[in-house]
């Protein structure tokens, strides 16, 4: 892994990419993602612990998320808690995933699928 | 609690993946189910992933270790234990490539024995598990009424009484009725009329069981037009699956009825089970239905309403099916019956008198006949199954023996004990699983032949497809199996002294004493299960064979009957009787016809209706009156039947309408209503109507065995055709050749006479007497096989052990020998060991049978669970059987040559 491609990790599964959503306004915790999931998602979306875990194990590996070595807040600290941030390699990943769902999106319209049609 | 089974959840996870992520995941679970939520299927789900990323990292790990990276390190013994398995694998292939017979030996024999129970577990299933076609059927409720009196509870429901329960019920979700009947319908075709099988139900109960139409609509609430819903059998075979007719009118009982719509294939309604004991035909597929509705034409023509207009309360022919409410449980909803049914006796004494209510769920109501004898075969072939591992462990055995030397080598360098134990658990896990794909064949072929050779009375039996209850069960069973075959061989391997083996390198292998006693038991396993089930089979043969003797009262042989519906314009007794006239004129004069007769109950192959019967000489209230089986007699019935009249007189052409009403009984109602009486002259009156002329007894016939062949004969009276001819009678013809051969001048004959008159249902007594035990049959028959194999493997299970036991006392044999042992001495000795190990297993299977035949009470007939007969000879056979199963290998020790044999030292 030399050279860093973002596009080589695309298309992310649908719940690597509610994570890095999630943690893009900072860092969060295991079940602040999950919280933080359903909450957007008006309760559509209902990620399951195994789920999740899994999915962040995976983006642990390919570094796209890291593990923070303590807490941001000192009070809310607790010793079971893990708090996950997004690195920069993640934060390109996501901005690419992003372009391409734009692209199906844009595709989507031109092709009538898509109510509000601006193409 | 909850954390406990979340831990045992969590172990799904690899270990490592656990440390790193096991407290985060907990404090999840445990903030989100304070929440609430389904507990259960959380941490069903958990564990299901736990599985995937389990093996999502051996994947990994043994094939990718070098392209991802890993968040967790595959720690020492995961590691490894992967790397082992792999290697035990590769180990065990090239043994079995290096013994092709052994090897393919043994997964036949697993195949054979997974497939075969597979097949019969995946009958089971889809016979009793799998959810009736209706919406929530494990919701569904047949409601009947329970005649308190005679002790019979389930009882057709009285239309009125119906409408009741339907008005006054908490419990129920709605309560929909039909009739309890199936109704031979005519319907018109260019071809002449033909009969169709038609069931009358309330307008909403195909939305009560949650099913609408594949092509049209069913019933609109409260429909009562001249409509009609075909089902799809009947769609595809008398319209060729013609979409169009939908929206069309055909004739039915010559007036316009407008097809509304046809049912999706799957759909039954009713299954046999939910139908009365009476009725016009013993046809119960239907092939279609019809709304009933409590006013209007139909209603009276359906005798719905009494003289002054009302419905009906006194007549039970309504079956009912209701859908109870959420949360309530059956038992409530029987209270709430029984609850209403008391109020209506209150109400209405003069009609309910005696009459509960019961509540059935539908799924018994449809098959709960037919549970004990499935739950019997599948009870069968595990032991069959059982056996066959047993035989496959013994193999393995013996091989494990054989490989001694090897294993000794291993431990000597270094393998760890359990470790060659896992290598030898592998190598049967292996066998199983191979024999379980295999299997999947085997349970194909069997399940198509179960199908196909199965009797018709079986219910849902078409229903039956291999669905994902199936495979799991066959996995299951593959799993076990592997489990069972290898544990023994593994557990005895464990205790190999490297020492003792390679050193004895040059004597063979002498089994240690444990791994004797292994086998010993295996042998008496084996032998104990087959005492076992082949007395559950003798039990059943001959239970067949007392049915099979009975004598049903009449002469089957040379008889052949169908029933026919008479042309619906003949609607007075004369009309009636003027075609009967010419009828039986017609068909006395076909050569080959000895006698011809009709009835409107045909033994064995119809349903039966009774009557309350009033007696001059015993007069009784209302509500105490007997009740006896009721059926007419047409033109010489008793003689076309070989049915023997012992006293007075059968029936004769005086016998008229305007002549004194008469009847003739049997031999059980005489005995039974007119003790110490002669019944001839004797003045009854049938139903409850203090009313109304006497008939009197004219004569006395022998019993019948009417319900079935074990159904001991009830009282029973038959009257005359003359004085009250029937519409859709059975016509029975004694022929003087084969019956079979008149069935086409018959209807040739018929056509000429009137060709809107269907004949149907055509068949021969004897076929009906041989479809009367069927079922008996069929689990005689799979139960008889599975006793042959028993046997078969019982015998080879000895033999083997036998053999192997003299190969390995080559040398001792010899020595003895050498030192002038008699053979007949070592023949004594080695077929006494194994009667010896015989005698143990017989013991144990004797009292193995015992509960068996328990367990089997409800199938036998006239034996007693615990007949001597049987539970003397098979175990006397199966003891002969292992003994003799040694004199093969006992001869071969007595041929040792003692030169040869020590040589071998």
């Amino acid at each position: 892994m030399d050279r860093f491609r973002p596009e080589s990790f695309l298309p992310l599964t649908p719940v690597a990419f509610e994570i890095l959503l999630a943690l893009a306004d900072g860092e969060r915790h295991g079940y602040s993602i999950l919280q933080e999931v359903e909450h957007r998602s008006g309760g559509t979306v209902s990620l399951h612990a195994g789920t999740l875990y899994r999915a962040l194990a995976r983006l642990l590996e390919s570094e796209l998320i890291e593990e923070l070595s303590e807490a941001p807040d000192p009070r809310n600290d607790d010793e079971r808690r893990r708090y996950y941030r997004l690195t920069t390699r993640g934060i390109a990943v996501a901005k690419s995933e992003v372009a391409r769902l734009e692209g199906q999106l844009a595709a989507a319209r031109s092709r009538r699928l898509l109510k509000g049609a601006r193409a | 609690m909850r954390r406990a089974l979340f831990s045992l959840a969590l172990l799904a996870y690899p270990r490592a993946f656990r440390r790193r992520f096991g407290a985060e995941m907990y404090d999840d679970f445990h903030r989100r189910s304070r929440g609430g939520g389904d507990t259960i299927r959380t941490l069903g789900t958990l564990a299901i992933n736990g599985f995937a990323e389990r093996w999502s990292a051996i994947v990994r790990w043994t094939w990718f270790s070098n392209a991802t990276p890993h968040l967790y390190q595959p720690q020492g013994r995961h590691h490894m234990s992967f790397d082992t398995l792999r290697a035990d694998v590769r180990h065990t292939l090239r043994i079995a490539i290096k013994t092709p017979v052994f090897t393919a030996l043994t997964i036949l024999a697993l195949a054979l024995g997974i497939g075969a129970t597979t097949a019969i577990f995946a009958v089971v299933n889809g016979v009793l598990l799998r959810a009736l076609p209706y919406r929530d059927d494990a919701r569904l409720v047949n409601v009947w009424s329970f005649n308190t009196i005679e002790n019979r509870p389930r009882n057709p429901l009285s239309p009125a009484n119906f409408l009741d329960f339907q008005k006054m019920n908490t419990t129920l979700d709605g309560l929909e009725g039909y009739f309890a009947i199936v109704t031979p319908a005519q319907l018109r075709a260019d071809s002449g009329t033909e009969v169709a099988f038609s069931l009358f139900v309330t307008s909403n109960l195909f939305n009560m069981l949650g099913r609408s139409a594949a092509i049209g609509r069913t019933f609109a609430a409260g429909e009562e037009a001249p409509v009609v819903v075909l089902s799809d059998g009947y769609w595809r075979r008398r319209f060729g699956a013609d979409p169009a007719i939908v929206g069309k009118p055909v004739m039915l009982n010559g007036r316009p009825v407008q097809v509304v719509g046809v049912m999706p294939r799957d759909f039954v309604f009713p299954y046999p089970g939910m139908l009365g004991p009476s009725g016009f035909t013993r046809v119960t597929s239907i092939d279609m239905w019809l709304p009933i509705a409590f006013s209007g034409p139909v209603a009276v023509a359906n005798r719905m309403l009494t003289g002054s207009g009302e419905v009906v309360r006194s007549a039970h022919w309504w079956g009912a099916i209701g859908r109870v409410k959420q949360g309530v449980s059956v038992p409530q909803v029987d209270a709430d019956m029984k609850r209403i049914a008391a109020q209506l006796e209150q109400a209405y004494p003069a009609t309910n008198k005696g009459w509960s209510a019961t509540v059935v769920p539908s799924i018994d109501q449809s098959v709960g006949t037919i549970r004990p004898a499935l739950m019997i075969l599948l009870a069968g072939i595990a032991f069959v199954l059982l056996m066959a591992s047993v035989n496959v462990a013994n193999l393995l055995l013996a091989r494990s023996v054989a490989r001694e030397k090897e294993l000794a080598t291993r431990v000597a360098l270094g393998a760890g004990r359990s470790r060659i134990a896992r290598q030898l658990l592998t190598e049967s896990m292996l066998l199983s699983i191979v024999a379980g794909l295999a299997g999947l064949f085997v349970m194909w072929w069997t399940l198509t032949a179960l199908i196909a050779f199965a009797p018709a009375d079986i219910p849902r039996i078409h229903e039956v497809t291999i669905d994902w209850r199936v495979l799991l069960a066959a996995s299951l069973t593959t799993v076990l199996t592997g489990l069972l075959v290898g544990v023994l061989p593994a557990m005895s391997s464990a205790t190999i002294n490297p020492q003792a083996s390679l050193q004895d390198a040059s004597r063979g292998s002498v089994g240690s004493g444990r791994r004797r006693r292994a086998r010993a038991a295996l042998v008496i396993a084996e032998v104990a299960l087959a005492v076992a089930i082949t007395t559950g089979a003798v039990l059943l043969l001959r239970s067949f064979l007392s049915v099979t003797n009975v004598n049903p009262g009449f002469d089957p042989n040379g008889v052949l009957t169908f029933q026919m519906n008479l042309p619906p314009q003949l609607t007075n007794a004369d009309d009636r009787l003027a075609f009967y006239r010419d009828f039986f004129a017609r068909m006395e004069a076909l050569p080959g016809v000895v006698s011809v007769g009709g009835t409107t109950r045909v033994p064995l192959g119809s349903t039966s209706v009774s009557t309350s019967l009033q007696r001059e000489s015993h007069p009784l209230p209302a509500a105490e009156l007997p009740e006896v089986q009721f059926r007419r007699a047409m033109h010489n019935y008793f003689q076309a039947m070989g049915i023997p009249i012992r006293r007075g007189r059968g029936f004769d052409s005086n016998d008229i309408s305007t002549a004194p009403p008469v009847a003739i009984i049997n031999d059980t109602m005489a005995s039974k209503l007119f003790p110490n009486q002669d019944p001839i002259g004797q003045h009854i009156r049938i139903g409850s109507t203090p009313s109304g002329p006497w008939t009197t007894i004219v004569g006395v016939v022998g019993d019948v065995r009417h319900g079935g062949l074990e159904e001991v004969p009830l009282p029973e009276m038959y009257i005359t055709y003359l004085q009250g001819p029937p519409v859709s009678p059975f016509i029975v013809m004694r022929t003087a050749g084969d019956p079979q051969r008149l069935a086409e001048p018959v209807r040739a004959e018929m056509r000429l006479i009137d060709k809107n008159v269907p004949l149907y249902d055509m068949r021969t007594m004897s076929t009906l007497r041989s479809d009367a035990i069927s079922t008996r049959r069929f689990v005689l028959l799979i139960v008889g096989a599975f006793g042959v194999l028993a046997l078969g493997l019982a015998a080879i299970g000895v033999y083997g052990v036998m053999s192997l036991i003299v190969s390995e006392r080559t040398r001792e044999v010899g020595v003895r020998l050498a030192l002038g042992a008699k053979p007949s001495q070592l023949l004594r000795m080695i077929v006494g060991q194994a009667a010896a190990l015989g005698a143990i297993g017989v013991a144990i299977g004797w009292l193995v049978a015992l509960p068996i035949g328990l367990l089997l009470q409800g199938q036998l007939y006239g034996i007693r669970s615990i007949d001597p007969a049987t539970f003397v000879s098979v175990p006397a056979i199966l003891l002969l059987i292992s003994a003799l199963a040694a004199v093969v290998p006992a001869f071969k020790a007595m041929r040792i040559d003692p030169v040869e044999a020590l040589r071998l030292e």
